[in-house]
């Protein structure tokens, strides 16, 4: 696999919260090549990888699938759509920003704004109540296309940047996807230590649901989130990031098993893979902390990926941070050499 | 003509970089004018003739546009830098833009809204503390590539939305596209066609070629300040798109010849086209160098009524811009014969 144009075709693809449909789908196309078993549970996209074998703990690789967006909430008088968001937006690059709209076909648009020359002192950052987007169509026409809860994304495409980084939106999960992806390549052909079942889960960015569901349908021993987490990038505070390029942050943390931690450590040191340390003081913030407390409980482990300007449409993520990553995980699941 | 201002537009060329606009310029006007020649500071005037003398008209309009210069390569290698002309700095973070004459891909990164303060996420963002990555990670890496001095741009695709275009720099580029179409026509009145520089960091080029010229009477050629958004109102919205020409009597730099702005409506309704005036006081352009230049400058601008001016989506109507068009080729064809 060529993990560039996956990460490409994965990161434009389409799916905020709740309308991961197409970027699901492609994501099951490619998760058919490594799986005898996959299915669609809902929004989420469930694969078996190999043959699970009595007596072998159950392992879930889960990254999710969807991402921060929008969701049309109405048309104006003026003919302007109106929206509201799907997780966490930064309202303050809202000015300008082009996005789709998923409606009849897909629209684009930008965000209505005040030039300089007439805003006047604007010491205030847009609310979604005053937010509203400029697609060109008239309010007949556009009628026709857009409906309430049609969903909204920013129209970004991946570009490279230096050496391996990328930049593009929704890099938030979808090099996870990715990632995890990578790592099945790896482990082709390879004996295992767990039965291993792949879970691209929905809804992580408004609260996790996907994973909840998913958590209660697979019952896993383990599950691991492979998600991403914060890069050192100007502004930002070093004690709380990671940095690009210096491969996976294995996750620390009281809600996660610090046996799972201090395997995903030792796996790393075993094969010299560069890793980064991501502690934290309580929950996660990632879909582990659902698997960790679904049905009777399990033990849970997180492999970030550092990326930089988390949920903007100019995410930045080092591609060999994937590649360590994914190779992480494969040195988790494979069988030790004996 | 939307091709022709979809070439122009995806030219970058900010304030004191406009070469590579000039070029295109010249390519297209080379065997439709009598004399053509670049000034000391860029700006490139041409000549001419009509069916007739006339007093001594001047057509003009700028090629630069608004964009950033890099300021400081920082060791992390990211890039320091400065706006040039008037930016919103919301309609600058989180977006991708080129830096340099090679176009090097980059982003504006924005510290992850997680790690925001509930009043840092209400507060309007500064440039100061921006930084462009272009995926350097160092600063001997960047140093490969980019100087301090180097140009950066909007990045943004040019589309058509129903009858509106959005793309950057359709101020003054769309200014640009009349001139260039205007000077292939057989026209009635010698005529100075000015494509000026500077005019975004304070109407710098136009000071200069004014007084080389020396006409009688300017024409300005822009793209101004429509407000005809979602929850502006009445007076507010200063000037509408699908609303024709935009011919103002007053703004921050000029009060316009009376005479002038009443042949403007005047000939709009001989020739049956919409026109609208300025709402508001508000913006400036060339004119304001124009018409105080030498013994002074009767002067009339004519402009494509244009949302969101200074960002990476301006919003024009393309019937705005033919009609736009219309009248100034007839005024050009009245104004030396007054």
């Amino acid at each position: 696999m060529d993990l560039f144009t996956d990460i490409k075709e994965l990161a434009e693809a389409w799916g905020p919260s709740g309308c991961e449909g197409p970027a699901g789908d492609l994501a099951m196309f490619m998760l058919e090549s490594y799986c005898s078993e996959v299915h669609a549970s809902g929004n989420n996209v469930i694969g078996r990888f190999g043959t699970h074998q009595k007596g072998k703990p159950h392992l879930v690789l889960d990254a999710h699938i969807d991402q921060i967006g929008m969701i049309v909430t109405g048309i104006s008088d003026d003919g302007f759509v109106k929206v509201d968001s799907l997780g966490g937006i930064d309202r303050r690059l809202l000015p300008t920003q082009q996005v789709l709209i998923y409606g009849e076909r897909q629209i684009p648009g930008v965000f209505s704004t005040l030039p300089p020359h007439l805003a006047q002192g604007g010491n205030k950052v847009m609310t979604f109540a005053e937010a509203a987007i400029d697609t060109g169509l008239p309010k007949e026409e556009l009628e026709e296309l857009v409906s309430p809860g049609d969903c909204v994304k920013f129209d970004v495409k991946l570009k490279r940047l230096l050496g391996e980084r990328v930049t593009c939106g929704a890099l938030d999960d979808r090099c996870g996807v990715a990632c995890i992806l990578y790592a099945l390549e790896l482990l082709k052909g390879c004996e295992l230590r767990y039965n291993v079942t792949v879970i691209f889960s929905c809804q992580e960015e408004v609260g996790e649901r996907g994973a909840k569901i998913g958590a209660f349908e697979l019952s896993p021993d383990i599950a691991i989130a492979v998600d991403v987490s914060f890069a050192m990038n100007t502004g930002e505070d070093p004690k709380k990031c990671g940095e690009l390029g210096k491969g996976p942050m294995i996750g620390i943390s009281p809600s996660l098993s610090r046996r799972v931690s201090d395997k995903l450590i030792a796996c790393a040191k075993a094969a010299q893979i560069p890793f980064q340390y991501e502690v934290m003081n309580g929950t996660t913030g990632t879909n582990a902390d659902r698997y960790s407390v679904e049905r009777g409980g399990a033990e849970t482990g997180t492999v970030s990926i550092p990326l930089r300007n988390m949920h903007t449409p100019a995410e930045v993520i080092d591609i060999e941070d994937v590649r360590l990553s994914a190779r992480l995980l494969a040195e988790f699941i494979k069988e030790e050499q004996k | 003509m939307t091709e022709l201002l979809k070439r122009l537009c995806l030219i970058n060329g900010v304030s004191g970089d406009e070469d590579r606009v000039r070029e295109a310029v010249i390519g297209r006007i080379r065997d439709h004018c009598d004399e053509l020649s670049t000034d000391p500071l860029g700006s490139l005037i041409a000549f001419k003739s009509g069916r007739s003398a006339g007093k001594k008209l001047m057509v003009c309009a700028h090629m630069d546009e608004v964009g950033f210069i890099i300021t400081h390569i920082n060791s992390d290698g990211t890039l320091s830098f400065d706006e040039v002309g008037g930016i919103d700095p919301s309609v600058v973070i989180g977006r991708q833009v080129k830096v340099g004459k090679a176009g090097l891909e980059g982003v504006v990164g924005s510290p992850a809204v997680h790690n925001l303060s509930k009043e840092e996420r209400e507060a309007p963002p500064k440039f100061s503390g921006m930084t462009i990555d272009i995926g350097a990670s160092s600063k001997e890496e960047a140093e490969k590539y980019v100087s301090p001095g180097d140009c950066a741009y909007f990045s943004s695709e040019f589309l058509e939305m129903g009858s509106r275009i959005k793309s950057k720099a359709i101020d003054d580029r769309a200014g640009c596209a009349m001139m260039i179409r205007l000077m292939q026509e057989d026209l009635p009145y010698d005529t100075w066609f000015v494509f000026n520089v500077q005019e975004e960091i304070g109407l710098r080029g136009s000071a200069a070629s004014a007084f080389t010229v020396a006409p009688d009477f300017a024409l300005v050629l822009e793209a101004t300040t429509a407000a005809d958004i979602d929850g502006v109102s009445g007076q507010k919205k200063v000037c509408s798109l699908g609303g024709g020409p935009v011919v103002g009597f007053m703004d921050r730099r000029t009060i316009y010849d009376r005479d002038l702005y009443r042949l403007a409506f005047d000939t709009a309704k001989e020739m049956g086209i919409p026109c609208q005036t300025k709402t508001a006081v508000a913006g400036g352009n060339d004119a304001g160098a124009i018409h105080i230049s030498g013994r002074g400058v009767r002067t009339l601008a004519v402009s494509v009524p244009c949302r969101y001016l200074h960002s990476p989506a301006c919003v024009i109507d393309r019937e705005d811009l033919e009609n736009t068009y219309a009248l100034v080729r007839e005024l050009a064809g009245r104004i030396p014969g007054l």
